[in-house]
C-alpha cells in the first residue's frame, strides 16, 4: 500500500508509553514503515521488536541535524517523544502514544535495570516534557497530531484503532489485522 | 499546572458528561479536563518552554541515554 508521499509519517511518545505497539499494529495493518531489528534487536522488554531506527538514536541525529527525513516520506518511523523537539519544518501525521506515567517509570527502570533514587522528581520531568511536546505538536500548523491513549488501546482495542485507520485515512489498511494485533498479554508493568 | 489544588463543587450531571467525554479522549480524569477546559476559557497560557527547564531536560537526556535512546 502507499501513503502520502510528501507527508511524514511518525509513531512517537515518551519510552515505554505504547509505541513499539503501535508500529506493531501499523505493521500488521500492511502501513508502509521503516525500521531495523538489527540496532536493538527484540528483548524482554519488548519481545515483538522496537520498530526502530538506528536503535531508536534518531534523536541524536536530529538534533544534530542530520537526519534524513525527506527519505522517509509516505511511510511510518519511530521518533520518540523529545526527537520531536527538534523536527524541522515539513509535513507531518504524528500519533502519538500516551500512558499512564507510573507504568512509564516503571517499565523504564525494568528496561535500564535501574532503581531511581529520585523518582519523583524523574516523574515530574517526564511530566512536563509530555506537556511540552504536545503542546507544540498541537500549535505547529505543519504537524497533524493524533492522541492515542496505550491503555484504551488496551481496553477497547476496536473504537481506538478504527480512530488510527480514519487518521491514517487510506483504505487499504488492513483493519481486522490491526485490531487483531492487540496483545494483552503484553501489558505488564499495570497501575491499577 | 500547578501542583498545589483545591476542591471545587460541580453539579453531578456536568460530571457525567464529562466522564462520558473521557472515553473519547486523552484525558485521565475528570479533574483534568475540568482543569483544561477552564485553562483555555481563562486564556490562560502555559508556556511549555518555560517549565520544561534545563535541569528537567537534563534528566530526560540521562534517561534516555541510560535507555539507550541517545548517544
Amino acid at each position: 500500500m502507499k501513503l502520502n508521499q510528501n507527508i511524514n509519517y511518525i509513531v512517537s511518545g515518551l519510552e515505554r508509553s505504547g509505541t513499539s505497539m503501535l508500529m506493531q499494529i501499523l505493521h500488521a495493518g500492511g502501513a508502509p514503515m521503516a525500521y531495523d531489528h538489527d540496532s536493538r534487536p527484540p528483548d524482554d522488554s519488548n519481545p515483538k521488536g522496537y520498530f526502530e531506527l538506528e536503535g531508536g538514536k534518531v534523536i541524536t541525529r536530529l538534533m544534530e541535524g542530520n537526519f534524513t527525513l525527506d527519505k522517509h516520506q509516505g511511510e511510518f518511523i519511530k521518533i520518540t517523544a523529545y526527537g520531536l523537539k527538534f523536527l524541522p519544518e515539513g509535513r507531518y501525521k504524528i500519533i502519538y502514544s500516551e500512558r499512564n506515567i507510573d507504568e512509564i517509570l516503571d517499565s523504564m527502570e525494568k528496561m535500564a535495570r535501574i532503581r531511581d533514587d529520585s523518582r519523583e522528581e524523574t516523574r515530574d520531568s517526564f511530566i512536563k516534557l509530555n506537556e511540552m511536546i504536545r503542546e507544540l505538536i498541537q500549535k505547529r500548523s505543519d504537524i497533524e497530531p493524533l492522541f492515542i491513549s496505550y491503555n484504551k488501546i488496551l481496553e477497547s482495542p476496536e473504537e481506538n484503532i478504527n480512530r488510527i485507520y480514519e487518521f491514517i485515512d487510506s483504505e487499504e489498511l488492513d483493519l481486522e489485522k490491526m485490531r487483531a494485533c492487540v496483545d494483552k498479554s503484553l501489558y505488564r508493568n499495570r497501575r491499577n | 499546572m500547578d501542583k498545589e489544588t483545591k476542591t471545587v463543587a460541580i453539579p453531578i450531571s456536568l460530571v457525567n458528561q464529562i466522564e462520558k467525554k473521557l472515553k473519547d479522549s486523552t484525558f485521565n480524569s475528570v479533574e483534568d479536563y475540568v482543569a483544561d477546559v477552564l485553562s483555555k476559557h481563562l486564556g490562560v497560557e502555559s508556556k511549555p518552554e518555560s517549565s520544561f527547564s534545563e535541569d528537567d531536560e537534563e534528566k530526560v537526556k540521562a534517561r534516555l541515554k541510560a535507555l539507550g535512546y541517545m548517544d
